[in-house]
């Protein structure tokens, strides 16, 4: 199965963490940005109308900061020019604080069925130093608006003084706005992102610390019902991102919009990251790409692996061999017995060993071929 | 075109590293025209990059100017630039062979330091004329009375008449020149009797073959003349003789008193040993000339390819070098943890330094190498004696009667103020103390007995540390003596990294096996697991240290745009893994095996 990425460029105001793209000044180009959305979004699904997709994902940046009519909008284009199983799962990044019943209202009757609302903590004092701009009040708010709905939260670890306690508090309001899943991801300070400053100061969580958080929340986590199915992510049964698995799964996807990326017919590409160049390049009917690969064998067969062990469900061999008709078990058998002791292996699936899926780059490395 | 030996002076410029040897010799070029200041480029005799940059000079290189003196007369200066630092003290000796006279130069800031004193003995043993001048007289905090009452009290040389000069602005050049021509005496020699000359240095070129530089000492040579070596007992016929002016010119003929180059499609650099004197094949001296005593390494380390498919690059990289540098002895050598090298003999760490150097910039390959050792005498209990300059290769204790390790005579110069200290340093390196003499009232000389095992690991820098750079250092091997030593093991993961091995005085054990395995903590990433570190002597663990498994090691989001990113990164990781070495399960980085020495034992 394959998915679509859609990628909105705004929002109210820059967190303290992010790196994407995402342009709070360049509101006013609203207008003309979903206009130009629009038209690739026809360009792409008149190039790819033979394929299926079965999930679509609006990211951003803050997708609900924008009028939900252009949210609504790119959907329908989507339907209008792609093909989309009957039961896709489409989802919309949503923070507290920037929606509505109305907006609401809207996603929801265009088809929007999943919602990623950004909590990353349940402390007040902690989304202020992050500069996020709602409350731990505005998310019960937003949950109130989507009862019944199938909601996700992400979190946040690794904030500056922050305690295990704090996350399992933060994770229990989740819980308590009735969310499905649940991503925690390790802060990342990235170069010129003012957190960075933090890092650099010493002020954040250092990678023992984090760790700890990690492996206290893994087992809380699993107490409340919700399995860890990758690194990152969390859910009750039945609820597992099918748009994320895919990414896992090397699955097709093609990315619409500023930043996105895609993967189809074996090529890696990745559309610019400036506002200005996407628009020009769409209005002057050129291809928005900045970066294009197409992935050879001994690639593809590394990043089947690499993204297959991140998962708790970890490779299917068959799937594998059949992929590159290959004999995983014979190819392998050096780096395999050389890592046996954090492997686990049975029949023909191959997975991490679960109390070292957190440091597994060690174990992936050695599957590089030379 | 051949001079009257009469008008023939031929020199060498010693002094103390950085009292401005390579400066003067620029300028002397500069004078007599032998380079327009257009061409001059900083320090030209030292044409090795490293050598620039490094400030040192490492190779010798002669070079002849003409000088039109003011009696009228033109007079031919035959100049063999010298290195300054201790470890290549075989190559000033060597040099100063072929010389009747040495400028020696004393920093008018600094005065007399530790190798002034040794490289003026080194010349006056050599019978050669000293001729002191004083540089440095642009610096404001020039004392240049002060500089030449040391050179008169120290050295017992006239220093009164001596140029106060600066070699950098140029001050004084001319007075020079003219002292040369008259403290430095004309060569002597017939040019008439059966061909004598001096090889005093040598190197391979890729199309004439070995090239020898010569002294002439009595007779004539030139191209076609048949020659013969004496310790090879080699005959060559003569393709070409020359001049250095400083590039290589070729000449019709070089006669006695001269100094030039000869070459004769000699293969090996073997054939014609450095110190061997060269004679007519058809009209034979039977006398030879008093060769070189033959330098020694003294300082032993492995030195690895860091890709081991690049051995054999390594192998060509040494045996090129080796050519040039019959001071450098090379060995295979094999270690569990490092796979296929050698073991490498030098004169000192400077030396070691250069040579590792140049093999990672002329070579371009990227090497590791070891902590540096000595070579210890091993007295077997079975009578046998055997030399042993591998910690690994150490027999058992049970089969050793005793060992003995090899001293030098250290001779330290410094300001009053700093006796203390050097004096704890010296008796924290096992030094024993021989005598102090108050030079005079801004000067100290120490002598001391060190073991030069433990001058190789952190003497000098200790040393600059102690005394902010203001004590000179200068050493000769004294001979060996009986010690207490043990081999000191180091253990990752309960395995023994061979390479990590040195050879210790029983004392110091305890000491340096917490340092390395400190050490050690610092340069080893963690790891899937927990590493113990361990210091052993003869299976006994003296010290530990753990590297605490890591924790997280995963990049926290993977979505449609990470792949790429993350593929890299793993890559990139990858490759960085291909600079560490395996012990058991164990990687450690290359740096590792050489950080071990940098131990700070100033505590």
């Amino acid at each position: 199965m394959s998915g679509i990425y859609i990628h909105v460029p705004f929002c109210k105001s820059k967190c303290t963490y992010c790196d994407f793209a995402s342009f709070p000044k360049e509101i006013g180009k609203m207008e003309s940005y979903f206009a130009c959305l629009y038209r690739e979004i026809e360009g792409r699904g008149r190039q790819l109308k033979d394929k299926v997709f079965n999930t679509v994902y609006i990211g951003g940046g803050t997708p609900s900061v924008v009028d939900s009519k252009y949210i609504a909008g790119a959907i329908r284009q989507v339907k209008k020019f792609f093909t989309l199983t009957p039961d896709a799962e489409i989802t919309i990044e949503i923070n507290p604080g920037t929606v509505d019943e109305n907006k609401i209202k809207e996603y929801k009757s265009v088809g929007i069925n999943r919602f990623s609302i950004g909590l990353q903590t349940g402390y007040d004092d902690q989304l202020k130093r992050l500069n996020r701009v709602h409350t731990a009040k505005d998310f019960l708010l937003c949950t109130n608006m989507l009862k019944g709905e199938n909601i996700s939260a992400d979190i946040l670890i690794g904030l500056a003084d922050q305690t295990l306690d704090q996350v399992k508090k933060s994770i229990d309001l989740a819980i308590a706005g009735g969310v499905k899943h649940i991503s925690v991801y390790a802060l990342t300070p990235e170069v010129g992102t003012p957190i960075y400053t933090d890092y650099l100061n010493g002020e954040l969580l250092s990678d023992d610390e984090v760790a700890d958080i990690y492996d206290g929340i893994v087992s809380y986590l699993k107490e409340k019902g919700f399995n860890r199915y990758e690194v990152s992510n969390f859910a009750l049964d039945g609820y597992r991102s099918k748009h994320n698995l895919n990414y896992w799964k090397r699955g097709e996807y093609i990315g619409l919009g500023v930043s996105a990326s895609s993967f189809i017919d074996g090529r890696r590409f990745i559309n610019t990251f400036k506002i200005d160049e996407y628009l020009n390049a769409i209005i002057y009917n050129k291809s928005p790409e900045i970066s294009s690969d197409v992935i050879e064998e001994k690639d593809a067969r590394f990043e089947f692996i690499m993204l297959g062990l991140r998962t708790a469900d970890g490779i299917n061999v068959e799937e594998f061999n059949a992929n590159f008709n290959a004999d995983f078990f014979d190819e392998y058998k050096s780096v395999l017995n050389k890592k046996a002791k954090y492997l686990d292996i049975n029949g023909n699936i191959v997975k991490i060993k679960e109390e070292y899926l957190y440091v597994q780059n060690s174990i992936i490395l050695d599957f590089i071929e030379e | 075109m051949s001079t009257n030996k009469e008008n023939i002076r031929n020199f060498c410029i010693v002094a103390h590293i950085d009292h401005g040897k390579s400066t003067l010799a620029d300028r002397l070029m500069e004078k007599t025209g032998q380079v327009s200041e257009r061409d001059m480029e900083e320090q030209l005799l030292d044409s090795m990059d490293l050598e620039r940059e490094r400030g040192i000079t490492i190779k010798l290189t002669p070079v002849r100017m003409f000088y039109k003196a003011k009696d009228g007369k033109e007079y031919v200066f035959n100049l063999i630039d010298t290195p300054g630092h201790v470890d290549f003290t075989y190559e000033v000796s060597r040099s100063l062979k072929a010389c009747e006279g040495a400028i020696l130069i004393v920093d008018a800031t600094q005065g007399v330091q530790a190798q002034t004193l040794a490289n003026a003995y080194l010349a006056i043993d050599n019978d050669l004329e000293i001729m002191p001048v004083i540089n440095k007289m642009d610096l404001a905090s020039a004392r240049p009375e002060e500089a030449a009452d040391e050179i008169e009290n120290i050295l017992g040389i006239e220093a009164h008449d001596a140029p106060r000069i600066s070699a950098k602005s140029g001050l004084n050049i001319e007075d020079v020149l003219e002292q040369i021509i008259h403290k430095v005496p004309a060569p002597k020699g017939d040019e008439n009797a059966p061909l004598k000359a001096l090889i005093f240095d040598s190197y391979y070129d890729n199309f004439k073959g070995v090239i020898c530089f010569v002294r002439i000492v009595d007779g004539t040579v030139k191209v076609g003349t048949k020659i013969k070596t004496f310790m090879s007992n080699k005959e060559f016929v003569v393709t070409e003789v020359g001049v250095f002016a400083p590039k290589m010119i070729p000449q019709e003929t070089l006669s006695a008193g001269e100094v030039g180059y000869i070459a004769a499609s000699i293969k090996s650099i073997e054939d014609t040993a450095v110190g061997d004197t060269i004679t007519d094949a058809d009209n034979p001296t039977s006398q030879p000339l008093d060769g070189y005593k033959k330098a020694l390494p003294m300082v032993f380390s492995g030195v690895f390819p860091l890709d081991g498919s690049k051995f054999n690059d390594l192998k060509d990289a040494l045996l090129k070098l080796k050519l040039n540098d019959a001071a450098l002895s090379v060995e295979p050598d094999n270690s569990a943890a490092l796979g296929f090298g050698f073991r490498c003999g030098f004169l000192g760490l400077l030396h070691m330094d250069v040579i590792q150097e140049r093999i990672e910039r002329e070579f371009d390959l990227e090497i590791i190498t070891t902590a540096p050792s000595v070579s210890y005498k091993v007295y077997k209990t079975d009578g046998t004696e055997l030399m042993v300059e591998n910690p690994t290769h150490l027999p058992p204790t049970t089969e050793i009667d005793y060992m003995e390790e090899p001293v030098i005579n250290a001779s330290i110069f410094t300001p009053p103020e700093y006796v203390g200290p050097i004096m704890e340093l010296c008796q924290y390196k096992r030094g024993v103390y021989r005598d102090m003499v108050y030079l005079d009232k801004t000067r100290v000389q120490l002598k001391y007995t060190l073991p030069l095992n433990e001058i190789i690991y952190d003497f000098f820098d200790s040393l600059k540390s102690r005394t902010r750079g203001y004590a000179s250092f200068d050493y000769d091997i004294s001979g060996y003596q009986r010690s207490e030593l043990v081999k000191l093991d180091m253990l990752l993961n309960g395995e023994i990294c061979d390479a990590l091995s040195i050879i210790v005085h029983k004392d110091k054990a305890y000491e340096r096996g917490r340092q390395i395995a400190e050490k050690l903590k610092e340069v080893i990433p963690r790891q899937m697991f927990e590493i113990p570190i361990q210091a052993a002597v003869g299976g006994k663990i003296i010290a530990r240290e753990t590297v605490k498994a890591f924790r997280k090691d995963v990049l926290a989001k993977c979505y449609g745009g990470d792949v790429t990113r993350k593929k890299k990164l793993l890559e990139k990781q990858k490759e960085g893994k291909k600079k560490m070495r395996s012990i058991g399960t164990v990687e450690i980085p290359s740096e590792a095996f050489i950080s071990i020495l940098k131990t700070d034992n100033d505590n």
